[in-house]
């Protein structure tokens, strides 16, 4: 084994060391998600070189530099704020749910009027409509970090797999028998994972088209799910209040978490696949271990049902949104509630973390969607414009029932 | 709730609950229909863009009325809204493989006004002696004072029970 050269990652913090092994070019990467501008970076060195036989005395140097580098970036005060770029108004019905790769550059829309439009996010202008559903196109991802596929799931029962670059439909997945409403890609984009009201989950291969497994089990409608970082894991949560993980390659349930009693509303591993954390109609968030499935805390507080639920990109931090009009975040470690962000005027039924983790954005009913301080707990910018409910939010960009999208920058 | 309520509403209903998409010309008084159902303010309403969901509980029915815009760059996309639809209430819409058999109501609006037609011309115009594979029924109705609306919506858990029979 002989390393070749080092890769930066900055959210989450990690390096990934690109070595040949037996003439073939090799990627791993070491994930540095406790790193803080705090930490002592010689100390760091020498733990990274206990466990990791790649980075040798010679080669030291050089992963301080970059730890420097990484904390470096930690430190560095992000005073932005959003002014209103563009709205984009050329669907006529409402829209359902938005997505953005990975830089940024380009997102996707779904519509009540069965396209998904791409769009370039710097012009506000759209590059292709992708027609060929026959309803409703609910759920639209992008394969991140790639970015060169587009996936759709519709009420019409089925997926399909678009070009990004042409708009061309590579593949119509179908087999479901009711409406599709989530889907994922694995984090190799390899696979497609849907999720309908039929109570079933179903994995699709990307590059053939054909359905590799049907995971049943469930007793009501699966309307969340998430594949772990390393792509051997799904989890799916479900209106029959219980949250599956299932084995990739065998297609069998691993484990079922019992705990909640209420529908879910998501359910998300952390990066590093050791833990999910899922959100309940019935007012709580649960964090439970990936490996053993025991729910390790249940975070309390909110007044009414749990909406949306995610971690940060370094797992330390969960954010809750709630139909109380409060967001909350907690701690993945002490699991106590840090933050409760009070401001909006209705319910919020998304919430998402910026990628460095020091920003949370909610979208509520109000018609506002907002920008939080992570350490202060302060509304640092109230996003207004739209006229209706908002409905999907990611961050830099969001979607409305009031059938635009606007862009902020 | 966000998008989750528009998953919840597509679930399954159970027995007691039915679903009547209300379709018709834009200007019509499709909103103002609705709106009168529940018991709200009518006089700021705006021509729909995309649609609206209200749930009225009557004589032990919930129903969920689906509103939905009536220009005309709207119209084509009504069809998404067709299945597992109980009860609709316009014509036109009769040969469509997805409705067969749902009871029709049309509501012959605006009666407040002079100048409306009364409910036996609108019923020979559109020729609605002529449906046999389906119940029908023509009330009129004035959306703006709720004349006829309760009888309207009366005929409506009527037709469903007995069709659910």
């Amino acid at each position: 084994m002989r390393l070749k050269r080092f890769f930066l990652r900055y959210y989450p913090p990690g390096i990934i060391l690109e070595y040949e092994k037996g003439g073939n070019l090799r990627t791993k990467s070491i994930d540095l998600l406790d790193l803080s501008p705090q930490t002592n970076p010689e100390e760091l060195v020498e733990e990274i070189r206990q466990s990791e036989p790649l980075i040798t005395e010679s080669r030291a140097d050089q992963v301080k530099q970059l730890i420097l580098r990484l904390q470096q970036k930690q430190g560095q005060q992000d005073h932005h704020r959003f002014c209103f770029f563009k709205e984009l108004k050329a669907h006529i019905l409402p829209l359902t749910n938005v997505a953005i790769d990975k830089s940024g550059s380009r997102f996707i829309t779904g519509s009540y009027d069965r396209t998904c439009r791409v769009w370039d996010t710097a012009s506000g202008t759209e590059l292709h409509t992708l027609e060929g559903h026959r309803n409703v196109v609910y759920a639209v991802a992008f394969n991140n970090p790639y970015g060169d596929k587009i996936a759709t799931g519709s009420f019409d029962k089925t997926c399909k797999l678009w070009c990004a670059e042409t708009g061309k439909c590579f593949h119509t997945f179908r087999g479901h028998i009711a409406e599709v409403v989530c889907l994922a890609f694995n984090h190799q984009s390899t696979l497609v994972a849907t999720g309908s009201m039929d109570t079933t989950a179903k994995l699709w291969d990307v590059e053939t088209g054909e359905e590799v497994a049907t995971l049943t089990g469930h007793t009501a409608e699966v309307l969340s799910l998430c594949f772990n970082t390393v792509g051997d894991q799904l989890v799916t949560g479900s209106f029959d209040h219980t949250v599956g993980i299932w084995d990739i390659a065998t297609g069998r349930r691993v484990r079922t978490l019992i705990g909640h009693r209420g529908e879910i509303a998501n359910v998300q591993f952390n990066w590093d696949c050791s833990f999910i954390v899922t959100g309940s109609m019935d007012k709580t968030c649960k964090l439970w271990e990936a490996v053993s499935g025991k729910c390790v805390a249940t975070m309390v507080g909110h007044k009414e049902e749990v909406l949306d639920v995610c971690f940060d990109l370094s797992g330390q931090l969960i954010a809750t949104a709630s139909a109380d009009g409060t967001a909350r975040v907690y701690s993945a470690t002490t699991h106590n509630c840090i933050l409760t962000l009070e401001g909006h005027d209705g319910e919020i039924s998304k919430v998402c973390f910026s990628p460095q983790g020091n920003r949370v954005l909610t979208a509520s009913s109000d018609k506002t969607a907002r920008l939080w301080d992570v350490h202060s707990g302060v509304c640092l910018q109230v996003l207004e414009g739209h006229r209706d409910e908002i409905f999907s939010l990611v961050f830099n960009y969001e979607g409305s029932k009031d059938n635009t999208c606007r862009i902020w920058y | 709730m966000g998008l989750l309520s528009i998953l919840r509403k597509l679930k399954s209903t159970p027995d007691q609950e039915v679903r009547i998409l209300l379709l018709g010309l834009d200007n019509g008084g499709k909103t103002t229909l609705l709106k009168q159902l529940a018991s709200e303010d009518i006089s700021h309403i705006t021509p729909t863009q995309g649609f609206n969901i209200k749930s009225v509980q009557s004589q032990g029915f919930k129903l969920n009325v689906w509103d939905i815009g009536g220009q005309r760059k709207i119209r084509p996309y009504w069809r998404n809204y067709f299945e597992n639809t109980d009860v609709l209430e316009l014509a036109e819409l009769l040969d469509e493989e997805k409705l067969s058999g749902v009871p029709v109501l049309i509501f012959a609006n605006k009666q407040d006004l002079l100048t409306a037609a009364p409910a036996s011309e609108i019923a020979e115009g559109l020729n609605l002696h002529t449906i046999r594979d389906r119940m029908w029924q023509i009330q009129s109705c004035s959306a703006l004072t709720g004349e006829g609306i309760q009888e309207g919506m009366n005929w409506v858990c009527k037709s469903v029970n007995s069709k659910k029979k």
